[in-house]
Order: C-alpha cells, then structure tokens, then sequence
C-alpha cells in the first residue's frame, strides 16, 4: 500500500517537472519571436536611416522675433528647381528670423537651424541641404526672400 | 504540510481583519492654549515701488483666556503714504465672498509701525495689512513683524520676509497719439507733443506712428528718432529729437502689472538684467494690442518693456512701461 503511495507521488512530481520544462521552452520561444524585428541603423545625430529616398521640402515658414509669422502668403517651394520663395511684411527686421522647415518623412536638414538665422543679405540667398532617410540623396534647397515692396 | 500552510494563510488573513476593523472615534479637536497668530502673504508678482504689499494677519486667543487688544506691524522700512491696516477682521463665507466687520479703530501708522486698537470685544480676527512701497526701498530687502497683544497681557509675534524690492519703475495706460502727443521718453516716463519733445529732445527714446498704407502692413508702431527716414514716413522731428535704441518686438508677453488682465506673467528685475538686444533694429512696426516691445536706450542706461495696452484704427494707443536703470 505505502509502495503504491510512493509510485503515485513521483508520477505526479515527473508530470509537475515536464510541464514546467514545456512552459519555459514556449515563453523562450515567444520571448525570442518578439526580437527578430528588424532594427534601422541610425547616424550621428540619434536619427534612424530608413529606406526611404524621398528627399523634399513639404511646407516652410518664417517667424520674427517676436515668433509671429512675417510671410505675406505661403511660400512657393518648388521641388525640381529646389527652391523657396518666400515674401515678408514690409519692415520685417530681416536679421533676427528663425525659419522652420518641414521635410518628408524621415529626412533631415543639414546644417541644422538652431536658432535665429540672418537673411538681411538678400543678394545671397541662404542654402539648406536636404537628406534622404536612407541617407544617400542630397538636395540643396535655396531659400529667396523678397520684402513687401512699399507703393 | 499543505494544511499547515492553509492555517497559515488562514490566521494572515484574521490578523488583516482585525487591524482593518480597528474604528477611531472623532474627537473635537481642542484649541491651543495662549494667543496664537499666523499671516499669508495674499500679493504675488514683482514688489514695485508704488504698489501694495498685501498680508493676512490672523490672530486668536481661547476665549475663556481673555481678548484680543490691539494689533501691530513693523517694517524695516517705513512704507510709504497710503500703508495701512484694516479695521476689519474677514472671513470668507460660504458662497466664497470675503465679509469685513468691524473690530477696530481706524490704523495709526507712524514711522514703521502700523497699529490697530480693538474696539469690539473680540477672541479671533483676521485683519489685512497694506505696505506701500516707497521709492527709497527701491533695490532693497524689507521685513516685517506681526505682533499681536492680548487683555492677558499675552503677545504673540510672527515675522515675514525679506522681501527684496524691484529696482524697476512703472508708468501705466500712457495715451498716444498719431503727429500728435507721439514723443515718448523712457527716462521721463512720459509722453510729449512736438511743442515740449523739443525741449526734452535728449530724452526722447521713441516715436508713435500710425499709417494706414494700402499694400503693405505698417499700422502701429513705436520707433526710435534715429531711425531711417523711410519708416518715419514724412514725419519731421522737432529740433534735437534724434536719439537711438534698440528695438526687439514681442507677442502676447502681457505682463500682470502693465496688461491687469488675468495672466499670471511678470516682468522682473531679472528680465531686464539678462536682455539682449544685439543686432535689434531701431523700429517695431505693425504693433497690436497685447503686444509690446523690449527696448534699451542708446546710451544703454534704460532697458524697458513697453506694453501695447490697446490701439485704435484712428491712429491713437494706449501704452504701459516698465522701464529698468541699468547704470
């Protein structure tokens, strides 16, 4: 009778061990399905270089230094010429502008804006330089501004 | 051994809902013994000359110990024509109006200390005090002791501060006018015609302007002297009238003191202390209400703000300065 007790118990403690064996090969299963996503590379400013070559510029604004807008109307951006014009409020303090770009998805701007910009030389217009996300197309982008002539 | 282990649980489980069911029974809350006082501070913002410093001076004795006598405030500094106490004790009621009754004569202040007397027999008060800060504090730290005397004969003392005082002036709702009333001094902190900006002509910092150009934006705006003839647009400046500053626009800095509208933005001693206006023009054009402009005179011993209180489309404003002495 006590033989028979005995048998039962490792029997149970045998299935107890191959169902905790089964349970943690399933989660080391799943745990290692979840890291095979693919990771992007990213370059030198924390950015991720993706596969887009998309290499454009959407939309551009110009603000004072009050951080009021000082176009008069959207700016023209032409894609093939690459180019930007923009036309400011007569009297706009043309050395104190802080320009904002928005790009394609993934894309970056070289060099980067990082606070007021001087456009107040307006025979030579500034140049930005558009990067794909994957990094290998480069597209220089010159910006014209024109000042709200006076009639 | 299993069943020991559900004993176990079991007894955790007991001991949990014994300390769970444990009840407090409220009790009244007793009085402190002797006079007590306590203040707030009820004004924020910058302390500039000219303006109150408010306090809420809150003072009680149990009413079996005795009465409240008299209450009094000193300042290290002696505040200025129009600094005072309430004769009224407040208390807010329940629809969240503060009602005064009176409990006291009217304040005697004389040099640094304010009194009030009590006439009304009294355990518990709550009385405001009201510091004007004179021009002399301008620049320094003023401190202030509560003190409060009880019939027991009792006091019970409670100090505030320091309080530094800005160094900043204020001048408010400044009215200009186009080809008129247009010559503003930041020194003077006032507004000329052409008549006396002529004889103030060193002292004019700015130009008032209003054009209503078809095609381009030019509106309001505020300008030095020196500026370009293109922006003064045909206006001819009285004699002498030529200074130069540094102009930089701002949008929406409504500073509580110049706009007292219900933003919680001031402009301080700081502000002025760490501006930078290199590279600024000298011209702010197509002003609008609630915008103003920084500003530092050409000889770089005033930095302002000037606030855009509102304008009008027949050529006039309203405009408020906060105006700093650098030197």
């Amino acid at each position: 009778m006590e033989d028979k007790l005995m048998k039962n118990k490792n029997l149970k403690y045998i299935a107890m061990k191959k169902f905790l064996k089964i349970s943690f090969a399933l989660i080391l299963v799943l745990f290692t399905g979840t890291q095979c996503s693919k990771d992007f590379p990213v370059d030198g400013d924390g950015l991720l270089i993706t596969e887009r070559a998309e290499c454009y510029v959407s939309n551009f604004e110009l603000l004072g230094s009050d951080f009021q807008t000082v176009r008069t109307k959207n700016a023209v951006i032409d894609t093939t010429a690459q180019t930007v014009n923009v036309e400011v409020f007569y009297g706009t303090d043309l050395k104190n502008l802080y320009p904002q770009f928005s790009l394609v998805t993934d894309a970056k701007l070289d060099p980067k804006i990082i606070g007021k910009v001087d456009f107040s030389d307006l025979a030579t217009p500034k140049l930005w330089t558009v990067i794909s996300g994957n990094r290998k197309v480069k597209k220089d982008y010159t910006v014209y501004i024109t000042v709200q002539p006076k009639p | 051994m299993q069943r020991n282990y559900i004993h176990i649980a079991l007894l955790m489980v007991f001991v949990l809902f014994l300390n769970s069911c444990k009840e407090e029974e409220y009790a009244l809350p007793s009085p402190k013994s002797g006079l007590n006082n306590d203040v707030i501070k009820r004004s924020i913002g910058p302390n500039l000359a000219g303006q109150n410093l408010e306090f809420a001076y809150a003072m009680a004795i149990p009413d079996a110990e005795g009465k409240i006598v008299s209450a009094r405030v000193e300042a290290t500094i002696a505040g200025a024509s129009g600094t005072y106490m309430e004769k009224r004790s407040f208390y807010t009621n329940s629809s969240g109006v503060d009602v005064g009754i009176q409990v006291a004569d009217t304040a005697i202040t004389e040099g640094n200390a304010t009194v009030v007397n009590f006439t009304r027999d009294t355990c518990a008060a709550t009385l405001r005090y009201f510091y004007k800060i004179p021009d002399e504090a301008k620049g320094k730290e003023v401190t202030f002791t509560f003190s409060a005397t009880a019939s027991n004969g009792k006091t019970a003392t409670y100090k505030m501060g320091p309080y530094t005082v800005a160094k900043m002036d204020m001048a408010l709702d400044l009215a200009v006018t186009n080809n008129a009333n247009c010559y503003i001094s930041i020194e003077n902190m006032a507004v000329y015609n052409a008549t006396d900006a002529a004889l103030n002509a060193d002292k004019i910092d700015l130009v008032y302007l209003y054009r209503n150009i078809t095609g381009i934006t030019f509106g309001h705006a505020l300008m030095a002297p020196a500026t370009s003839a293109e922006y003064l647009d045909g206006l001819v400046l009285p004699a002498g009238v030529s200074n130069d500053a540094q102009i930089k626009k701002v949008w929406a800095l409504r500073d509580r003191h110049l706009a007292r509208l219900q933003y919680g933005v001031y402009v301080d001693d700081m502000d002025f202390q760490k501006l930078s206006l290199e590279g600024s023009p000298n011209y702010a054009l197509n002003l609008k209400a609630e915008s103003g402009i920084w500003l530092e005179t050409a000889n770089k011993n005033y930095r302002a703000y000037v606030y855009v209180n509102a304008v009008n489309a027949n050529g006039s404003a309203r405009i408020s300065i906060k105006r700093y002495l650098v030197n």
